[in-house]
This record gives structure tokens, C-alpha cells and sequence, in this order.
């Protein structure tokens, strides 16, 4: 975990693009706020390996949006469950009934399908936000940062050995 | 001189790192399948059972892809110290195609073993409690009913308005107005002394000398003012004889109700305790209805376990979701296989050492899509419990609700120290019988409807009450040698309403009706002592008054003879003829 952290930081104080950053979180979040055991998951893994997404931001993100989610879930199956009953929507999700990829994707489990919606409608607010915390915070926050007492007071015990090992 | 290295946008190593996660997955769900299985269907069948569903070993086959369950227990939400049904192992193969299309569809299931109502080891957990009322409630509560259904003379008599009493204060409060009205009436009647007065007075004139005309215009004035008088009395004493009159025919009538009152309390009382003790004609229901229950409880065995849950997997808004489980909504189009489907199952079910094997066709939730209801047939013939056994129906689930038929035929059962009632007041036990029955149930939007026979042969019962009423019942029973019982079943599924009818309930009712009455009649005889009591005292203390009025109407009427007499007396006659006699002489004379 103190690993996990430490590299977090490391990506946030490095030259990682604020971008790779900003979409790790994004994932993160699809994949902490969905059920875990889904199709769609297993290819935003594909994606956070295969593309160069910071993965500790990705890591970190998918936790705390999973203990979020459990607070969200009444919510998400409310959402889900409206969408998936409202009387105009009934011949799309039939004909998606028919399709067996679309049965793989268990879009018609309530939570499933709400968190899915909640994820995507979020995703685009939270790139940007996190794209422009991430600037500001390289711009702005870094140096000050280091000063902490805090900060300084981490640096001198074992995650600061494990970051600094990171470093090389 | 430095070069920039331009980074490809795709990981390598990360695709590595994928396929591996991937192959940890699929090795760690190949290795815990059973578990995942296991735990997904106690959890799925104890969501669509309203309580915990248990399951001991779950084993999987990949070629044929198939499933092998062992020892079930469905615990009964009502009583969670049973399970419902135990079921030993449950095995069957899937069809591939439609399980990568979503749906599960079972080709053949075999299930061994089946027992109902098996107590648990431990108590199970109830997830939700099923509206229903306290079923055995149908039964009249058993034979302990005919304790409760002995009319008492006290609770008789809680119930009624007994007439005497109110009879007694009504003709106490009219003696108390009549006297009153009396009363006033005589203060203005002509006393003795005045009616006396009157004759001596119409005596004197009448007897008096009369000289002069003068004095005759005098006399006769006189006697007509005392006739004026007269009037006035003879009014008096007619309003008082006219009161007198209506006062005796009301008060008579008011004693005549008092004394009818206790008769008419009694045949009250009577008629009352016959209505109450009409549950005593239903004694084949009081006798036999905790049996039938437990044999209901076999023939509708498909519907009590099946619908309730084939309906409750139909709609999902029917079961609540735990949290963070969410629903799996079914879209499923009309001509679309069913979502779930177990074409053909076999099924034993075991009732101690005999075996009923019973054959299924096309489980689902979902029968408006297949087009086909799920049929059901049992047959078992020459075992240890009957000679011959034949069932067979079908169950549909619609937007209706259940659809359900079903028949039977059973013979030769035999039945063996079997108890009908273990109280200390009554006990009852066909000591051996044979049982045949036949009949059908029909169960549509979800309402019960059915008729079947009971026919009871070679019966021998022993029985022993301590209570003269009881003690008719066990003589009947005793000399029993066979009974026909008609039952009827109406109602829900889950709170069926059940009718039972014999012979026995003609016989034994008029019998317990006469030994119910015999047992209260020293209670009736101290009723009608303390009725015919009270209006004892009530006659003895006013029939003396009442002839005191009557009394009272024969003395007016013989002071209005007196004063019609004085009033019809020919004083002016006499009078002149006195005057006239005096003149001649006066006449001859000179």
C-alpha cells in the first residue's frame, strides 16, 4: 500500500503526462464504481496495461471509488433500474437481450447498469478536473508541498525509502 | 548530445501483465467453480425461498457441461426450525448454446432423496416472512374445539335479554302509574257519607208535608238542584269506574306477561343453546381435519413448493434486493426461449421406505414464452404404504397467476395406529384402517378449488372421553367400521379453507346435540327455579292490589246504581199529587 502511495507521488511529482494521469483516474473510477466481475472491466484492465496510463493513479483511483461506490450502490440501482423499466427504452434493451454480447455485458443488472451511467456521465468532468488539478498542482502546490513538516517528517522514515528507491 | 526517446503509446509488457491477470482469474474460478456455484445458489434459491437455502456439496462436469448438487435444505420461512423440503442430490446437464446466450436451460435433472417437512440441525435464517395467517386455523383447532363448543347456560345468558326481569320492572312501573292514576280518580268520587246524605235529603222531600203550592215550587227546586248534584257525582263515578276499567285490563295484561315471561326465557335459552351447539355437527371437520391438513399437505405438495416460488422468480419486484445486489430485469420477447427451462426432470420423493418417483416437463417461470404448462405425473403401485397411487397435472404461470390443475387416485393405504386427538378430555386413535381417495384441485389466479373423497374402510378406533358429550362421540367412532368423508378445499394457496362432510356429522351431531343439552340441564332447571322466583314474588306481592282495584270498580258501581236511583226518583209527581190531594179536600170541604 505504502508502495502503491509512493509511486503515486512519484508520477504526480515526475514529468508523467498530466493527461495519463488524469485517464487513470477516469478508468479507475469506471472500474471502482461498476461491479467488478463484468466484461467492460476486464477490457479497462486491457486498457490501463496496454496503453501507457499511469497504473498507481489507475490503482488508487479504483480503491477509493470502490468504497465510494458501496455508499453509491442504492443509488446506482435506482438509476439502473428507472432506465432499464422506462416504457420507450423497452425495445432497445430487448433487441440487446437477444445478442449474446450484449447478455455478456450484463447491462441488465440493475447496479450494473446504473454505476455504468453515473462512470460515463462523470468521466469527462473528472479528466478535466483531474487534468487541471494536476497542473495546478505541479505549478503551484509541488514546492510548497516538499516544505511541509509533514512531509518532511515522512521523508525521513520508511516511505520515503521506498519512494526514494522508486526514484533510483 | 541527447536524444529524445519518443515513448510508444503501447505497453508491451502490459498486455503480458493482462493476459496473465486473465489466466489467474480463469485458473482461480476453475479451481473455486464448486464454491462460486454453491454460494451463487444458496444465495439465489434463498432469495426466491424467502429464507436460508442450504447445500452441502455442489461438483461440476465440463464435457457434459452439468452440475451435480448434493443434500438441500429449503428451510420453511414459517417454521425455520424445519426445512420445507430436503432434497438428497439434484444432477443434471446443461445445453451450451443457450447458456452462452444467458439462459439455463437444464436437458435432464435427477433429484433423489426428496423429504418434506425434515426438522433442522440448527435453526435457518428467514429472509422474509410470508403474508400468511396462521394456517391451522382452518382446522377448527382440532378436537380440543369440542371442549370450547359445549353450550354453557352463563354464556347463554350473557348473550340474551332475559324477558322475566324486564317483564317484572315493566308491570311494576305500570302498577306504580295505574295506582297513581286510581288515586286521583277516587279523591273526586261521591263518598259514602255524601251518597247517604243524597237519600236522606231526597227521603225528607220527598216525605215532607206539603201545604201550599208555594211550597211545592220550593221542594221541587230544591230537588233539582240536589239532582244537579247528582250529575255532577254520576260523572265523577263514571270517570272513575272508566279509569278504574282500562287500569285493571292493563295491569292484567302486564301480569299476564310476567307470568309467561319464565317460559318464554326458557324456550329462548333452549333455541339459543341449539344454534350454539350447531359446531357440534361438524364433527368430521373436528375429528379428521388435522389429518386431512397433513394429507393436503402431500397431494398439494407441487403447488405449496413450486408456484410460490416460480411465481416469486417471475417478478422481480416481488423480492427485495439485498444491498449492493441489485435485480436482474428479464427482457425476454414473446416467442424468446424462456430465460430458465429444465425440459424434464425426475424426481423421488421418499415417505419413510417407499419411493414415489415423480416425472416433470418443462420447469420454467416463463410458460407464456415456451407455450407449454409444467406437467407433472406420479405413479407407484404395490408399496409398503398403498397399493395403488396415480397423480398427474399441470401448472402454468401467466399474468393471471398460477394456472393449475391436478387429479389423483390413491388406494389401499394403511393406515396404522394413527392418532386423531392425544388430550387428556379426548382421546381418539384408528387403531387400523384403509384408506382410499380421489379427487382434484384446481388453482386459478391463484385461488384454490377442489373436491375429493376420503373413503375409510376396515376401520378400527379406539377412543375414551372423560365427558358425557365426548363419551357419544367415542362410542360412534368406536362402532366405525367404515366412513365416507366429501372434502372441499376453496381459498388461496397459501390460506386454503378446507370443508369436510360425512355421515358421521348427521349422526353424531343430533346425538351430541341431545347428551350437550342433558349436560346442562341441572344448570336449566336452577334458571327457571330463580325465574319462576322472581316472578312469584312479584305476583304474590300485587295480585292481592290488583283485586283490591277490581274490588274498588264493584263499589263504584253500586254507588252509581244508588245515585241512578236517586236520580230517576219522581219527586215532582209526588209532590203534586200531595198539593192536588190537599186542594180537594180543602174543595170538599167547603
Amino acid at each position: 500500500m505504502l508502495t502503491l502511495l509512493a509511486r503515486f507521488l512519484k508520477a504526480l511529482n515526475s514529468e508523467t503526462g498530466a493527461w495519463a494521469l488524469a485517464f487513470a483516474f477516469v478508468l479507475g473510477m469506471i472500474m471502482g464504481f461498476t461491479p467488478l466481475f463484468r466484461v467492460h472491466n476486464l477490457a479497462i484492465l486491457l486498457i490501463a496495461l496496454l496503453f501507457r496510463i499511469n497504473l498507481s493513479g489507475f490503482l488508487v483511483s479504483w480503491m477509493i471509488c470502490s468504497g465510494i461506490a458501496y455508499l453509491l450502490d442504492p443509488w446506482f440501482h435506482s438509476i439502473g433500474s428507472a432506465v432499464l423499466q422506462a416504457e420507450s427504452w423497452q425495445p432497445v434493451w430487448q433487441a440487446m437481450y437477444e445478442s449474446a454480447w450484449w447478455r455478456v455485458l450484463q447491462y441488465h443488472h440493475s447496479i450494473t447498469m446504473g454505476s455504468i451511467i453515473v462512470s460515463l456521465c462523470f468521466a469527462p468532468f473528472l479528466a478535466i478536473i483531474s487534468y487541471f488539478l494536476v497542473t495546478q498542482y505541479r505549478l503551484r502546490i509541488q514546492r510548497w508541498f516538499l516544505k511541509l513538516r509533514l512531509v518532511q517528517a515522512l521523508r525521513a522514515n520508511k516511505f520515503w525509502a521506498i519512494y526514494s528507491d522508486l526514484r533510483g | 548530445m541527447t536524444t529524445n526517446i519518443r515513448q510508444s503509446a503501447i505497453r508491451w509488457p502490459g498486455l503480458a501483465a493482462f493476459l496473465i491477470i486473465v489466466g489467474l482469474l480463469v485458473a482461480f474460478s476453475w479451481l473455486l467453480l464448486d464454491t462460486i456455484i454453491k454460494w451463487s445458489l444458496e444465495r439465489s434459491l434463498g432469495t426466491l425461498n424467502g429464507a436460508e437455502v442450504n447445500i452441502e456439496r455442489v461438483e461440476h462436469t465440463w464435457v457434459p457441461l452439468g452440475v451435480r448438487i448434493e443434500r438441500i435444505q429449503v428451510t420453511d420461512p414459517l417454521t425455520p426450525t424445519m426445512n420445507r423440503v430436503v432434497i438428497g442430490a439434484v444432477e443434471g446437464t446443461m445445453n451450451v448454446e443457450q447458456l452462452l446466450l444467458g439462459r439455463l436451460h437444464f436437458e435432464n435433472v435427477v433429484s433423489t432423496g426428496i423429504r418434506v417437512q425434515q426438522p433442522r440441525e440448527s435453526e435457518g435464517e428467514v429472509y422474509q416472512v410470508p403474508n400468511r395467517e396462521d394456517i391451522e386455523g382452518w382446522a377448527k383447532q382440532g378436537l380440543a374445539a369440542l371442549n370450547l363448543e359445549v353450550p354453557s347456560t352463563d354464556k347463554i345468558l350473557e348473550r340474551m335479554e332475559l324477558k322475566t326481569p324486564a317483564a317484572i320492572s315493566a308491570a311494576e312501573e305500570a302498577f306504580a302509574t295505574q295506582k297513581e292514576r286510581v288515586n286521583e280518580a277516587r279523591s273526586q268520587l261521591p263518598s259514602e257519607e255524601k251518597i247517604k246524605a243524597y237519600e236522606a235529603k231526597v227521603k225528607a222531600l220527598t216525605e215532607s208535608d206539603i201545604k201550599t203550592p208555594q211550597e211545592l215550587v220550593a221542594k221541587r227546586e230544591e230537588f233539582a238542584a240536589l239532582k244537579e248534584e247528582f250529575e255532577k257525582d254520576k260523572k265523577a263515578l263514571l270517570s272513575f269506574k272508566e279509569t278504574v276499567t282500562d287500569a285493571v285490563e292493563q295491569l292484567q295484561t302486564q301480569f299476564a306477561a310476567v307470568k309467561d315471561a319464565p317460559a318464554q326465557d326458557m324456550a329462548r335459552v333452549r333455541e339459543l343453546m341449539q344454534l350454539n351447539s350447531a359446531g357440534l355437527t361438524e364433527i368430521t371437520a373436528l375429528l379428521f381435519g388435522d389429518q386431512a391438513r397433513v394429507w393436503s399437505n402431500y397431494m398439494l405438495l407441487a403447488y405449496e413448493q413450486l408456484a410460490p416460488m416460480l411465481a416469486r422468480s417471475a417478478d422481480a419486484a416481488a423480492i427485495k434486493p439485498q444491498r449492493g445486489e441489485g435485480v436482474w430485469f428479464s427482457f425476454t420477447g414473446a416467442n424468446a426461449p424462456p430465460d430458465f427451462l429444465i425440459k424434464l426432470a425426475d424426481t423421488e420423493f421418499a415417505f419413510g421406505e417407499t419411493i414415489l418417483d415423480v416425472q416433470w416437463n418443462n420447469i420454467t417461470h416463463q410458460h407464456e414464452q415456451l407455450g407449454q404448462p409444467t406437467t407433472f405425473r406420479a405413479r407407484a403401485d404395490n408399496t409398503q404404504l398403498w397399493s395403488s397411487f396415480n397423480l398427474n397435472g399441470e401448472l402454468a404461470l401467466g399474468a393471471e397467476g398460477v394456472d393449475a390443475r391436478q387429479q389423483w387416485q390413491l388406494k389401499g393405504v394403511k393406515l396404522d395406529n394413527l392418532a386423531l386427538s392425544e388430550s387428556a378430555e379426548f382421546a381418539a386413535n384408528i387403531v387400523a384402517a384403509l384408506l382410499d381417495s380421489e379427487g382434484s384441485v384446481a388453482l386459478r389466479d391463484s385461488a384454490l378449488d377442489g373436491n375429493a373423497t376420503i373413503r375409510l374402510a376396515d376401520m378400527q378406533v379406539t377412543a375414551n372421553a372423560e365427558n358425557r358429550w365426548a363419551q357419544v362421540v367415542a362410542s360412534a367412532l368406536q362402532s366405525l367400521t367404515r366412513l365416507d368423508i366429501q372434502t372441499s378445499i376453496a381459498g388461496s394457496m397459501t390460506q386454503p379453507t378446507f370443508n369436510l362432510r360425512s355421515d358421521l356429522d348427521r349422526q353424531l351431531g343430533s346425538a351430541l346435540k341431545s347428551a350437550a343439552l342433558q349436560e346442562v340441564e341441572p344448570e336449566l332447571a336452577s334458571l327457571r327455579a330463580k325465574l319462576q322466583e322472581q316472578t312469584g314474588g312479584f305476583l304474590g306481592e300485587n295480585e292481592e292490589e290488583l283485586s283490591e282495584l277490581v274490588g274498588l270498580l264493584t263499589t263504584a258501581e253500586n254507588r252509581e246504581a244508588r245515585l241512578q236511583e236517586l236520580l230517576e226518583a219522581k219527586i215532582q209527581n209526588k209532590l203534586e199529587d200531595q198539593v192536588k190531594d190537599r186542594l180537594k179536600g180543602l174543595l170538599n170541604g167547603g
